[in-house]
C-alpha cells in the first residue's frame, strides 16, 4: 500500500485529483479532526457537524483543483469550507438562529472559553494569547461572527453598536490577530 | 462595490459574517483586485487558526465518506448546494469522463477482434473500496495489486460523470476489480468489459450481472487506451450492442 505519511498536503491533493482514495484518507487523518471540530463548535450539534465534514471531504474529492497551495494552507482551505457550510446551516434555521442570538447576547462572553475546547495544544496557547490581546469589543465582535455564525449586521444589533463600528472592529481585530499570531511564530499566518 | 468598500468588508468575509449579496459583490471585486484577494487569503489563514479546534473524529464518519465518494445520488445534492450557496464559482467538472468519446468510437461500425485473453469471474463478498482496504482489512489479491509498484488505477465513469467502477492494473497486464457501483442486472443480462483500442472494441470478457470479483488480463493487447463496460445478453456479444455504461482511460 502506498505510504503518504511523508507527502506534503499539496502532493496529497494532487493524488486526490488522480482518484487516489488513500491520499484522501491521509488528508482526512491530518485534517478531519479540525474540520469536524470547527463544525461542531459552530453548530453545537455532532450529527450536523458530521454531515458538514462529509460534505467538505466529498467536495475535495470532486473538485480538488479548487485548492490552490499558493493561496494558503490546506487546513485553512478545509476549515473555510467547514465554517461556511456550518454558517449556512445556522442561517437556514431561523428559529434556532433567533434563540442563539438571544443566548449569545446574554452569555457569549461568559460561556466562551477557548481554553476549555479540545484545541490542538500547539496552537491553543498562541490563539488564546492572541485573542486575549485584543480589545474586548473587537474580541466579542469576532467571537460572535465566527463562532455564532452572525453577520456583522447581526453582531451590531446584538452589541447595540453601529454597523460601521462593528465592521471596523472586526477588521482591526483580525489584523491585530494576524500580527500577534505572526509574532508568536504561527507558521500559517507568517506564510500568508 | 468599490475597492474601499470591499476592503472594509474583507475581514468580515473571512469570518463568513457578510450576507449573500455582499459576498457576491466582494467576490466580483476580487476577480479584478489581486491586492484584496491576497489580503483575504491572509485573513482566512487567521480565521483558520482561530477555528483550529481538533476533536476526536466519530468512529463511523470515515466509512460514510468512503462510501459516499461512490454514491453519487447522495453526493451530488449537498455538493451542488455547497457550491451554489456559499462558494460562488461552480465546481469544475474535472471528473469529466471519456464516456462520450468512447461511445462515439464504439458506436461506429467496428472491425472487432474478439480476444478473450484470460478471464476469471467469481462472485464473492468483495465490496470494500480501495480506501477501506487501506484503512481496515486485507483483501488478498486486490491489496497485493494495489501494493505492486507501478500499478495503475483505472476509473470507469458514466456519461453523467459518475464513477461506477474502479480497476487496478499491475504492470504484467493483470487487472482486478477494486470497487463496483454497477446496479445488479436481470439474470438474462451481463456486464461485458471491453478494451477500446482506437476505433476497435475488443472483448475482454463477461463480468456477470452483479460484478463483485473480477480478474482479467490485458496481456497480449497493444495500445490499450480505454476500458468500457456495456450491458449485454447473458452470453455476451462480439461487438457492443448497447451504449457504454461506463468507461475510463487506461
Amino acid at each position: 500500500m502506498r505510504d503518504f505519511s511523508d507527502a506534503s498536503d499539496a502532493q496529497l491533493v494532487t493524488s486526490v485529483g488522480r482518484y487516489d482514495e488513500v491520499a484522501l484518507a491521509e488528508v482526512y487523518r491530518r485534517h478531519g479532526g479540525a474540520v469536524f471540530g470547527l463544525a461542531r463548535r459552530v453548530l453545537d450539534n455532532g450529527a450536523e457537524a458530521e454531515d458538514v465534514t462529509q460534505e467538505v471531504f466529498l467536495r475535495l474529492w470532486n473538485a480538488p483543483d479548487r485548492f490552490d497551495p499558493m493561496r494558503g494552507s490546506l487546513r485553512s482551505f478545509l476549515l473555510a469550507q467547514s465554517h461556511a457550510r456550518s454558517v449556512d446551516i445556522i442561517r437556514s434555521q431561523n428559529s434556532r438562529r433567533v434563540r442563539e442570538s438571544n443566548d449569545a447576547m446574554k452569555t457569549a462572553r461568559a460561556n466562551y472559553s477557548i481554553q476549555n475546547e479540545a484545541w490542538d495544544l500547539s496552537l491553543a496557547d498562541q490563539v488564546a494569547q492572541a485573542l486575549a490581546s485584543l480589545p474586548e469589543e473587537e474580541r466579542r465582535a469576532i467571537e460572535l461572527a465566527y463562532f455564532e455564525g452572525c453577520t456583522y449586521v447581526e453582531v451590531a444589533k446584538i452589541l447595540n453598536q453601529p454597523e460601521g463600528t462593528v465592521k471596523s472592529r472586526i477588521r482591526n481585530g483580525m489584523r491585530r490577530m494576524r500580527g500577534v499570531l505572526a509574532e508568536h511564530g504561527v507558521k500559517e499566518v507568517e506564510n500568508s | 462595490m468599490t475597492h474601499d468598500e470591499a476592503s472594509e468588508l474583507l475581514a468580515a468575509l473571512a469570518l463568513d459574517a457578510v450576507d449573500d449579496a455582499e459576498r457576491e459583490a466582494i467576490e466580483e471585486h476580487l476577480v479584478q483586485c489581486p491586492h484584496c484577494q491576497s489580503e483575504l487569503d491572509a485573513l482566512r489563514e487567521v480565521a483558520g487558526v482561530l477555528g483550529n479546534s481538533v476533536e476526536p473524529l466519530p468512529e463511523k464518519l470515515w466509512t460514510r465518506i468512503a462510501s459516499g465518494i461512490y454514491d453519487h445520488r447522495d453526493v451530488t445534492p449537498p455538493l451542488a448546494a455547497l457550491t451554489g450557496e456559499r462558494l460562488g464559482a461552480p465546481i469544475t467538472h474535472r471528473r469529466r469522463s471519456l464516456a462520450r468519446r468512447v461511445t462515439r468510437s464504439v458506436a461506429l461500425p467496428l472491425a472487432v477482434v474478439v480476444a478473450i485473453l484470460s478471464f476469471q469471474l467469481a462472485n464473492a463478498d468483495h465490496r470494500a473500496s480501495q480506501l477501506q482496504h487501506a484503512l481496515a482489512s486485507d483483501h488478498g489479491e486486490v491489496v497485493a495489486a494495489l501494493a505492486t509498484p507501478g500499478h495503475q488505477l483505472v476509473n470507469l465513469t458514466s456519461s453523467t460523470h459518475q464513477r461506477l467502477v474502479q480497476f487496478v492494473l499491475v504492470p504484467d497486464g493483470r487487472g482486478y476489480l477494486v470497487n463496483s457501483q454497477l446496479p445488479t442486472l436481470a439474470p438474462s443480462q451481463t456486464y461485458q468489459l471491453w478494451d477500446v483500442i482506437g476505433k476497435k472494441a475488443v472483448s475482454i470478457g463477461l463480468m456477470g450481472p452483479s460484478p463483485r470479483h473480477v480478474t482479467f488480463t490485458l496481456a497480449g493487447t497493444t495500445g490499450a487506451s480505454e476500458l468500457a463496460i456495456t450491458v449485454e445478453p447473458s452470453g455476451g456479444t462480439i461487438t457492443p450492442s448497447t451504449s457504454i455504461t461506463a468507461s475510463g482511460a487506461v
